[in-house]
């Protein structure tokens, strides 16, 4: 029999699944359009070449409607987040009902199916611009676009075909994505009072922007990539550099941006203690920025110099289809054993690799065809000219990246190949290991090549230009590793000696900008953020300190203290104040906020000699309890300075336990010690651990709830008075004797932990019994907790932020050679 | 000879020279069997056993984690973390380990868990109101 559900609320997913299968064909029909819009145009029959602007005006509806159905998608899904419609799987896998607004939104694309749509916006909103902007490249380049455009809307189609399901929509009903009995049921709904919520380590400011921002990144990286394939297509060799480089330099911009965003995040929110751990989904990102980075520098040697044209094109392609191959490895589940935060497969592991192969085959096609059109020049460059060393940068960031390339993608030759090599056992030092001299190579060329110009340099002149600089950077990287305690390893020294000579010739170079010389503004500036980071993430990764080293454990025999792992978290009681390092750390307190618990946990740097507090502040780790789960969720917190951090996290903490209720079987009087029997009198006081209890009389016509007193009974109240800490707490046990048979009703005091029972009467002897409970003293309340110093990380981030400035630069550069031209 | 010939070779070389050193470095999965047999670390991949005690008492010492795990052949072994209990770590569906045998305990230097995600956790928790009882 049909089950007739009730409350569900079908239609906007039945709205939003209809515009999935409209953005997907109207993605397809702008697609083909633009392709014969194109083609025809390339015609030399006159009659033919009449039709293109038929197939541009179909091309172009199509693309509208794209946008429409795109934001048609969004809507319906943002509002079945936004009303708590937890019929539907996305809502109840992704959010709750406490969640507030802004962070709705991360939820939004918490999930596969959500990310997917915001590559899918951002690529309607670039589709838009180039439209409007893109003049005579529109149909060639548009082409390309829509393309991709319908395999991401594939992705979220949901629908079997023969057998196989194509795609993950997020529009599924949680009655068809999960299995349960409850769903036998009509009334289902009101069993599912509220969703899953959203994973706490993604509730967080940054989480909110990053990946907008890193798909953004992501999404733009087509642009330049389309443009690349209309230069091939339409045998426009030079043409297509101008105005793709203004969006190379973008896509490499925002790419940076999200990935730093990134890092930045997992430096406040995670405990992992740093911006950067090699980890493979972190590498997928970084690894098409390296190659458009590359590319950057190619096409503007090919643009002044006609040199490097099949390096231009190559990288260019490549980075899109890495973009895509990264998004294979971390949607696909290919990264299981290697990486923690990659997703899980959602069945559209060949899906992925169809398009990743898509985009290939079209790369590796269009360059086959043309190949012996290609404008490569046979003439050798120049050693002292500027092209030759733009090009030479470009290659070793290119072998710069493959390296990581390689050693991200070994789960996948495993795969391919069926066998079983496992990740280096020590990643950071395997890639630190490689990426290291390559950033000195890069450093060095970035300074020098400055001063190179295009096509041939006097020698000499050059010379002269850069040994006063490389003289001036040996006295600052002197003063700089011996400050930053760094000159015990040679290679640290040389990567600072490079950055410095990178900062200061390319200082020189804005210096000349401010004298009038704009055009190299924008590459100095970012050539100094770039530098500005490099030395930042070696210092601060080569000298971040673990403040909480702890000696003090117990032993668990020879064999484990021997091992050379520092011990790294220490144990803090409450009100304890424990030395270390420099600072003097107590821990204060909780309070607990929503789910998390905050740890109040004070540092202090006290001059030994004269006593006097030098520094004082308070951190806040948190952490979110579980105590069903057993488990914490743990937040750091940081102080920042202007030339360090220090960060701390909690990595274990005492469970809160659950206050569960009282129920048959489970006597309350379990969670007190054994009971102390007292025969006492009106006057007497008993002594207990904090303080006294006084027998201020009796009360004969004591009252009981719910149970009248007869006649005959007896009901007498006790009257109490517990004195402790300066504080009075009433109280009444009764006893009651009601047609022959005793019974008695024990009273509480929680805020003391104590409990009386006034068990019986002595009429002879003129006493009466009582019973003390007492709960157990609580345990001292500890924490254990990490805290790093990380110095001088603000050149890190402050290098990030100068480079994003260096590229907006060259953007508004470059894209005025476009409207000049 | 043109000089990106010259460039183009030393790619290559550069290019063979990661190759080399990707594989070099590149440890192996193997079992605790293996591990013992091995002087050098490697990864161990297996199944947390819920049934036997979790040691981490930080009152203790903070910097001491032990546990059994099982091998995919089924091995068990004590397996000896320096550090604390990596969080949500009894969730964990399955572990990869870095380290090596000391004696008869795997000291691992590196836990990788994977926990079920919010995929395949998919039960859903049915809240039922029920009639509240009344209590003296």
């Amino acid at each position: 029999m049909e089950i007739q559900y009730i409350g569900e609320n079908l239609l906007p997913g039945k709205i939003g699944q209809f515009f999935i299968i409209l953005s997907f064909c109207t993605a397809l029909l702008a697609s083909i359009s633009y392709y014969f819009a194109t083609t025809t145009n390339l015609s030399k029959d006159a009659l033919v070449r009449a039709g293109s602007d038929g197939w541009k005006r179909i091309a172009r509806i199509a693309f509208l409607i794209n946008i429409a159905a795109v934001l048609g998608i969004g809507s319906s899904l943002y509002f079945i987040i936004y009303n708590h419609l937890f019929e539907y799987h996305y809502a109840w896998a992704h959010s709750s009902k406490i969640l507030p607004v802004y962070y709705i939104i991360s939820s939004f694309w918490e999930g596969q199916e959500g990310s997917f749509w915001l590559w899918m916006f951002w690529q309607a909103v670039l589709g838009f611009v180039i439209l409007r902007k893109g003049k005579s490249w529109e149909n060639s380049v548009m082409s390309t676009i829509m393309l991709s455009q319908a395999f991401i809307a594939s992705m979220l189609v949901g629908v079997e075909v023969f057998g196989f399901r194509i795609g993950s929509s997020p529009f599924i009903l949680l009655r068809d994505a999960v299995p349960g009995p409850i769903f036998q049921r009509g009334d289902y709904l009101s069993l599912v009072t509220d969703g899953n919520g959203l994973n706490p380590l993604l509730q967080n400011y940054w989480m909110v922007i990053h990946p907008p921002t890193l798909f953004l990144g992501f999404a733009s990286m087509i642009v330049p990539f389309s443009y690349a394939i209309a230069g091939l297509w339409e045998k426009r060799y030079t043409d297509w550099v101008k105005p793709a480089l203004p969006w190379t330099l973008f896509a490499v911009m925002i790419l940076g941006t999200g990935i730093i965003m990134g890092s930045f995040w997992a430096y406040e929110a995670l405990n992992f203690g740093g911006f950067w751990a090699w980890d493979p989904v972190e590498n997928a990102s970084i690894i098409p920025w390296m190659t458009l980075i590359a590319a950057v520098h190619v096409l503007i040697a090919y643009k002044n110099s006609g040199h490097s044209y099949f390096t231009a094109t190559f990288l260019v392609l490549i980075s899109f289809v890495l973009v895509l191959y990264a998004s294979f490895l971390t949607r696909s589940g290919i990264l299981g054993e290697t990486s923690v935060h990659a997703f899980t497969d959602l069945g559209m592991f060949w899906h992925l690799v169809l398009y990743v192969l898509t985009f290939l085959f079209l790369s590796v096609i269009f360059l086959v065809i043309r190949w012996k059109e290609l404008p490569i020049t046979k003439k050798d460059e120049e050693t002292y000219s500027r092209e030759f060393w733009l090009f030479i940068g470009a290659l070793v960031i290119s072998i710069a990246c493959l390296q990581i390339l390689a050693t991200t993608s070994v789960p996948v030759f495993n795969a391919i190949f069926g066998t079983e090599i496992a990740p280096p056992a020590n990643v950071i030092a395997h890639y630190n290991k490689w990426q290291v001299p390559f950033a000195v190579v890069i450093a060095f060329i970035s300074a020098f090549s400055q001063f190179l110009k295009y096509k041939k340099t006097e020698p000499k002149k050059f010379f002269v230009s850069i040994s006063l600089s490389l003289l001036f950077s040996l006295f600052i990287t002197a003063g700089a590793v011996y400050i930053m305690n760094i000159y015990t390893n040679v290679m640290y020294i040389i990567l600072t000696y490079a950055s410095v000579f990178s900062i200061i010739a390319n200082a020189r170079i804005l210096g000349d900008a401010f004298k009038g010389k704009w055009r190299l503004a924008g590459s100095a500036v970012a050539h100094i953020g770039f530098a500005m980071l490099l030395v930042g993430a070696l210092v601060a990764a080569a000298t971040n300190k673990i403040v909480s080293i702890n000696n003090t454990g117990i032993g668990f025999g020879d064999e484990f203290a021997k091992s050379n792992n520092p011990r790294e978290n220490i144990i803090l009681y409450k009100d304890e104040p424990v030395k270390m390092d420099r600072y003097t750390v107590t821990y204060l307190g909780d309070s607990v906020q929503g789910v998390n618990t905050y740890y109040r946990i004070n540092y202090k740097v006290i001059n030994e000699e004269t006593g006097k507090i030098k520094e004082n502040f308070t951190l806040y780790p948190n952490a979110q309890q579980n105590a069903k789960m057993r488990q914490i969720i743990a937040s750091p917190d940081t102080k920042h300075y202007l030339f360090h951090d220090i960060y701390t996290h909690v990595s274990s903490v005492p469970l809160k336990e659950e206050d569960h209720e009282e129920h048959d079987g489970h006597s309350d009087d379990e969670s007190y010690e054994k009971p102390l029997t007292y025969e006492i009198n009106v006057g007497d006081t008993v002594r207990f651990k904090e303080g006294y209890i006084l027998v201020k009389g009796i009360n004969r016509d004591a009252k009981i709830q719910n149970i009248p007193v007869g006649e005959r009974d007896i009901a007498i109240g006790l009257q109490l008075e517990v004195n402790s800490d300066g504080k009075v707490y009433p109280s009444e046990p009764i006893y009651l004797l009601k047609e022959g048979s005793k019974f008695d009703f024990g009273k509480k005091v929680d805020e003391k932990g104590l409990k009386f029972r006034f068990t019986n009467v002595f009429p002879d002897r003129n006493k009466l019994e009582l019973m003390v409970y007492q709960k157990p003293k609580p345990e001292k309340t500890w924490v254990v907790l990490k805290a790093i110093e990380f110095p001088y990380i603000n050149l890190f981030w402050g290098g990030t932020i100068i480079m994003v400035i260096g590229f907006l630069l060259s953007i508004f550069r470059r894209n005025k050679e476009i409207t000049q031209a | 000879m043109k000089k990106s010939s010259i460039a183009g070779i030393i790619i290559i070389a550069l290019a063979i020279g990661i190759i080399i050193s990707t594989y070099a470095d590149s440890s192996t999965y193997g079992s605790f069997t293996d591990a013992k047999k091995s002087e050098s670390e490697l990864h161990v991949v297996g199944q947390l056993n819920k049934d036997k005690e979790l040691f981490y008492n930080p009152q203790q010492d903070a910097n001491y984690f032990a546990f059994y795990m099982r091998d995919n052949q089924g091995l068990e072994s004590k397996v000896v973390f320096n550090g604390s209990k990596p969080q949500d770590f009894e969730r964990s569906e399955q572990i990869v380990l870095t380290g090596k045998m000391v004696g008869n305990e795997f000291h691992a230097s590196k836990i990788l868990m994977k926990c079920p995600s919010k995929y395949t956790k998919d039960e859903v928790e049915v809240t039922e109101v029920s009639a509240s009882t009344a209590k003296i």
